[in-house]
């Protein structure tokens, strides 16, 4: 354990840094949502958000790939840089961050469309393929990278509706994946799924952290211990604590934290 | 006793009982409120409810049953050979009815005394000008024979009218009696009310069915009367029509065909206008639209339903039509020499349209709002513009809940009539010009009937086979509509 907590250090002070949020506010018309957060994600290493309900990790979720620009009353201030670019600035356009930035959210979503139609719907409103050999191609290697592959492969257009839960969320992470995000961003993936598909799908995000920069919210404090390198605390919309996992859950430095850990608040 | 009073008499007995049904309830309770099983007014209401509910479905049932009787036992009375030539019996017995009232009424106004009305017999003109006097004028002569099935009618009616009020109020007394009688403490009147509440709620739901099946049946019957009187391959397979109004008889050519035809496209037209503005207005208030504006446009545009639709006509008429004239008329501003006149399947079918566009823009916004808001972050979560998980993502999912919507408005489209009166001309043709005049099922529904030629005919009951054909395809769209709707209902449960 020690050991890879020494790894992990290493390696995280020789990756760069993919995110970096200085002073982000959120405001939902008059009330404030996050308060003063700063956060660095490194990359290719997944990053976890826990706190309790209506902490504001969320509503910071949806802040990197700007979802929150779809709600009307919101708004936010501070600087969130992604490979050091501002993705506020006005010559960003939200649609192309959101490519480069997946979602996966907390139900699973897929179109009332084929499980084919479902994974190429990025690929071909972005143009990812020339045709449909090469389209064929982003497909599998999205649900292989979903780890879904194997269950669907012999029923690529059957509606994906009609998978189970935990299957329908592996083929929208497969779906997020084959836009080749360079980060992956999970709403509380795992929480309308049962034991086994949760272990299926962290399993997966355990894997995709190879190439992704992965950011999950989380409720269960299991399941952040188990997937996460990082890990950032939320309270009341302030950022308490923010390093590494086995830290903040062996030796956390703020008191609110270690009453949250050990289920004292939240 | 008229059946108003025999009514109010009821209600009253049953004021009654719910008072004495009450007043049972809380002594036998000691006049606490906490001993009974349920609260005292559902003793009241148990009480009043058996005074009421018996006596009126005996009311009922003798007012439906007493005239079949009492015609069944007069009619006898009428010999085959007295049947005028031209007339029959259900003619003849509405004679000997009127006979009947109009005794009645002379006795009531005092122009007939009791003793005369029975000697009247003898001098049937006289009591012919005697009934004209008190407002009741008689067709044919009144013979004897209707005379005196006339005078056995009204015996029969007063007797059975006095019994149906012993047999009424009898009822009602004994409703109150037995629930008063049951009423106790331990008596679970909320149970029993609970149940009548039931069987008000089922009663009002089946008047609308059989209302339904009444209606069909109608048609249902004067349709195989006009079958009787013109060939059914005729009538679907005729590509003319052209009734010939009655009095000089026969040669009319009923052929549903170029109604039919009409119908249909000016319904196509219709809906050529309204699905795609409807749609895209749908689109609109749904996706784009911020609270304040939907706000105000969704009511202003749902006004548009509610012009009354001779309005549209009058619009189609002297607004459209001349407006299409000028542009594709003869003298018009592209000098093609199209249209011929303002009355045209174009100008019914533009203004049916704007009429259309509430039903589709309502229904499709209320459609797409109900597709989850999971699929909007889904598809915009990839880097999807707004404009392509509208068209990618959302229509799609609300595509059958729409194809719904768009077979709702068909199927007021074809039953639309007054803007197709005003708007498409009276002529029945098989055209494929839109800036023809044609004429629609409707509309000619309308004609053959507000005419005034013999209801016996098939030229007027050819209104009842239109109207079936008209009802099927309808029927058969509203069914289609509901399918789809209740098939994409399952798809987010």
């Amino acid at each position: 354990m020690e050991d890879m907590y020494q790894m992990d250090r290493t390696m995280s002070t020789e990756q760069d840094i993919k995110i970096r949020a200085n002073g982000v506010q959120v405001y939902y018309a008059d009330n404030q949502a996050i308060k003063d957060v700063d956060v660095e994600i490194q990359d290719k290493m997944v990053t976890a958000f826990i706190g309790p309900s209506g902490c504001g990790k969320s509503t910071f979720l949806r802040c990197i790939n700007r979802m929150n620009d779809t709600i009307d009353i919101c708004r936010v201030e501070g600087d969130i840089r992604i490979d050091g670019e501002d993705i506020y600035d006005p010559r960003v356009d939200p649609v192309q961050l959101r490519a480069k930035v997946g979602m996966v959210f907390q139900k699973p979503n897929p179109f009332p469309k084929s499980i084919y139609d479902n994974v190429a719907y990025g690929p071909k409103i972005h143009g990812l393929a020339r045709n449909k050999a090469e389209l064929d191609e982003i497909v599998e290697k999205a649900l292989r990278r979903g780890a879904i592959w194997d269950e669907v492969k012999d029923r690529l257009h059957a509606p994906g509706t009609g998978l189970s839960g935990g299957q329908q969320q592996r083929l929208c992470i497969a779906r997020a994946v084959a836009t080749e995000p360079e980060v992956l961003l999970m709403d509380e993936p795992c929480s309308a799924l049962d034991p086994i598909a949760t272990a299926q799908v962290e399993e997966l995000i355990d894997e995709l952290r190879q190439n992704y920069s992965v950011v999950i919210v989380t409720h269960s404090m299991q399941q952040a211990a188990r997937v996460s390198q990082r890990t950032a605390f939320f309270h009341l919309g302030n950022l308490v604590e923010f390093g590494d996992t086995d830290k903040i859950f062996t030796n956390p430095e703020d008191p609110r934290t270690e009453s949250y850990i050990s289920g004292r608040i939240g | 006793m008229s059946n108003v009073m025999l009514v109010l008499i009821v209600l009253g007995l049953g004021v009654i009982g719910f008072v004495l049904g009450r007043g049972r309830a809380m002594s036998a309770a000691g006049g606490d409120r906490r001993n009974l099983h349920s609260l005292p007014m559902y003793y009241g209401a148990n009480v009043g409810l058996n005074a009421v509910v018996p006596a009126m479905l005996v009311l009922f049932a003798w007012l439906i049953v007493q005239p079949m009787v009492i015609n069944s036992s007069v009619s006898g009375m009428i010999p085959e050979a007295e049947i005028a030539e031209g007339s029959n019996l259900s003619l003849m017995m509405s004679d000997v009815r009127r006979v009947a009232e109009g005794l009645d009424l002379a006795v009531g106004q005092g122009a007939m005394t009791e003793a005369e009305t029975r000697s009247a017999g003898e001098d049937l003109d006289g009591l012919r000008d005697n009934l004209a006097g008190v407002g009741v004028a008689l067709g044919s002569d009144i013979t004897d024979s209707t005379f005196a099935a006339a005078q056995r009618y009204r015996v029969l009616a007063g007797t059975g009218h006095l019994w149906k009020t012993i047999a009424t109020i009898t009822a009602s007394l004994i409703g109150l009696a037995v629930a008063y009688r049951m009423t106790s403490t331990t008596f679970r009147a909320r149970n029993v009310v609970e149940r009548g509440i039931l069987m008000v709620l089922i009663a009002a739901a089946s008047i609308a069915i059989l209302t339904t099946l009444g209606i069909v049946l109608s048609l249902i019957f004067n349709t195989v009367e006009f079958f009787r009187l013109y060939a059914a391959s005729d009538f679907f397979f005729s590509l003319s029509w052209n009734p010939s109004f009655s009095g000089r008889g026969g040669g009319s050519e009923l052929g549903i065909l170029p109604l039919l035809w009409g119908t249909l496209y000016i319904s196509f037209i219709a809906l050529l206008v309204a699905v795609p503005i409807g749609l895209f207005a749908a689109i609109y208030l749904s996706e784009y639209a911020s609270k304040p504006v939907r706000a105000f446009a969704k009511p202003l545009l749902e006004l548009l339903a509610g012009i009354p639709t001779i309005v549209y006509g009058l619009f189609a008429l002297l607004t459209v039509g001349p407006l299409l004239v000028s542009v594709f008329g003869r003298d018009g501003a592209l000098g093609v020499d199209w249209m011929q006149g303002g009355t045209a399947v174009m100008t019914a079918g533009l203004v049916m349209g704007i009429m259309l566009i509430p039903f589709v823009s309502s229904l499709s916004d209320d459609i797409i709002n109900a597709v989850p808001q999971a699929m909007r972050d889904g598809s915009l979560g990839l880097g999807a513009t707004h404009s392509e998980t509208v068209r990618q993502v959302i229509l799609p999912a609300a595509l059958p809940g729409i194809v719904g919507a768009i077979l709702l408005a068909a199927s007021r489209a074809i039953g639309e009539t007054m803007i197709v009166v005003l708007g498409a001309g009276a002529a029945a043709r098989l055209s494929m010009n839109p800036f023809d005049a044609m004429t629609t099922v409707t509309a000619k529904i309308v004609s053959q009937l507000t005419g005034d030629s013999d209801f016996a005919s098939p030229e007027a009951l050819v209104a009842f086979a239109l109207g079936i054909t008209l009802f099927v395809i309808t029927l058969g769209l509203n069914v289609f509509a509901l399918f789809i709707v209740r098939k994409y209902r399952e798809q987010y449960e």
